[in-house]
């Protein structure tokens, strides 16, 4: 119980430090975190309305559905590929539970996280789309999300090490997934072909469970939500051990 | 694992150093990686940064660690504070470490003194609400008054060695680790720095201190242990050990006695 709560401090101490340090302080923090999904939906609006001319139902928050998730698992990677660089002070300085870093990284970006659900609502407002009891999913899926932002920070704090030189590149390989998975347009609008590919893809589940509960107002499909799950969960399972086996190397490497 | 007579002999000891060596492993470019990366690169190279160091610190006693740049005395105080695991050999450290290794002083340069002092607190060993309790504490142990709600950035680099010591001495650790840091302070901390450390052996704690200030040293710690390559030449009272260190660097004996 002890070691529980001392971890449970550890990563409130690390998570407060780190939302200072990418954040700073004051309002402007909630502005910072807004205006890059606020940015990506913009963007990515223009380009499937009037470049691909596929806007589909609801464009917007069709979008801002793939948009956050996509976000949170991108930021945790980014923060994660340098927690240990930003952390080195207190790295060199004494021991303490780093296997809890990549952890608070995806915590700080869940933070910012939250905040963008405002873009939710604002597209819902903007399209009249009605919140439905698929609501109740909610909580489910953002634990789904979570858990995949949680099993990415701790192959990316790993590979960032690693592979230094390699961290555009690893960048460009996430960003990658959101093009190759439904993030502009949704599943239904992809050919048949595709699709069986597209699922491959561990943000293809959590895009579509997201769209189900704002706006087409379906359950999520069990595989949705149970194969992010498995990839998170195989990601774990090899970069958790690795991780405990090389931290005890990091002072010397940072 | 110890054996069951070596178990014996730490238990007199606070420290327990045996045949620890740790390792560096480089890729072609000269940066230090991993081992495990190692493997993956071609064309790597390993050094020791220790190798077979053996020592024993009881209660009470003040050491310093001395010898030139280079030698691993801050390795050996990296080792003693849990950041560096050997790579062959064993150590047990038994009581509270609170350890001052760098000039940073472990000090995130963004965030105030007060939400480094949060922080440090917690990585420390204190609970969040212990650590928050302590703040005001720290903030006048520190004496840096206002700048303590300051970003650690606009700090010099004796109010950061201020800032890092009174964290640390608000944790009341049993075996306090500096590396040169109190050389890069005042002379009014330093003499309270002195004065804590004082206290601190006299209450059977322990001292591990480093630096290049051998007078400064030497009021603190009455042993010194001589490093060079990362091996020990020598180990005993502060003087003796300081004239073999002499005796094999001429250049400093002959700044020195002058």
């Amino acid at each position: 119980m002890h070691r529980l709560r001392a971890a449970v401090d550890l990563l409130h101490a690390l998570t407060e430090a780190d939302l200072r340090f990418r954040y700073g302080r004051g309002p402007l923090r909630l502005l910072r975190w807004l205006l890059e999904p606020f940015a990506l939906v913009g963007v990515y609006l223009v380009l499937v309305t009037f470049v691909l001319r596929r806007p589909g139902e609801a464009p917007g928050l069709s979008l801002a559905a793939a948009i956050l998730p996509f976000q949170l698992v991108m930021a945790t990677v980014t923060n994660a590929m340098v927690a240990l660089d930003i952390r080195r002070p207190i790295l060199l300085n004494m021991s303490f539970r780093r296997n809890l870093i990549p952890v608070s990284a995806a915590l700080t970006e869940s933070m910012s996280f939250s905040a963008s659900f405002l873009l939710v609502v604002v597209m819902m407002a903007a399209y009249r789309v009605a919140p439905t009891p698929m609501l109740l999913w909610l909580p489910l899926v953002l634990l789904v999300s979570f858990y995949l932002a949680v099993a990415a920070a701790y192959a990316a704090s790993l590979l960032g090490i690693w592979l230094r030189e390699f961290r555009p590149f690893l960048l460009s390989f996430v960003r990658m997934l959101f093009f190759l998975g439904p993030g502009l347009v949704p599943l239904s609008q992809t050919s048949t072909s595709v699709r069986r590919l597209l699922e491959l893809n561990p943000f293809t589940g959590l895009f579509e469970s997201y769209r189900d509960i704002f706006l087409t107002g379906r359950t999520p499909a069990a595989w949705q939500l149970i194969y992010p799950v498995a990839i998170a969960s195989l990601v774990l399972a090899v970069f958790v051990p690795l991780f405990h086996a090389e931290q005890r190397q990091f002072a010397k490497v940072l | 694992m110890l054996s069951s007579d070596n178990s014996r002999r730490c238990c007199e000891h606070v420290i327990t150093v045996e045949r620890v060596g740790i390792r560096f492993h480089f890729d072609r470019h000269r940066r230090v990686v991993t081992p495990n990366a190692a493997r993956l690169r071609v064309a790597t190279s390993m050094t020791w940064g220790l190798r077979d160091v053996t020592f024993s610190v009881s209660p009470g006693e003040g050491v310093a660690l001395i010898g030139p740049s280079g030698s691993g005395k801050t390795t050996t105080l990296r080792v003693l504070a849990g950041v560096y695991t050997p790579d062959e050999g064993h150590v047990l450290v038994r009581g509270r470490v609170g350890s001052l290794l760098s000039t940073d002083a472990g000090l995130l340069s963004l965030l105030t003194g007060r939400e480094n002092a949060l922080l440090l607190g917690v990585l420390g060993g204190l609970s969040r609400k212990e650590s928050k309790r302590a703040l005001e504490s720290v903030k006048e142990r520190s004496g840096l008054g206002d700048a303590f709600e300051y970003p650690v950035s606009a700090y010099s680099q004796g109010m950061r060695a201020r800032l890092g010591f009174a964290v640390v001495d608000e944790a009341e650790p049993s075996i306090l680790l500096l590396d040169e840091v109190h050389e890069a302070l005042d002379h009014e901390f330093r003499s309270i720095v002195h004065e804590r450390a004082k206290r601190l052996v006299e209450a059977g704690g322990v001292v591990v201190a480093t630096g290049h200030d051998h007078p400064l040293l030497e009021l603190l710690c009455s042993r010194a242990i001589y490093l060079h390559q990362g091996s020990i030449r020598a180990d005993g009272p502060f003087s003796e050990v300081q004239s073999v260190y002499f005796d094999h660097v001429p250049a400093v004996t002959a700044v020195t006695h002058t």
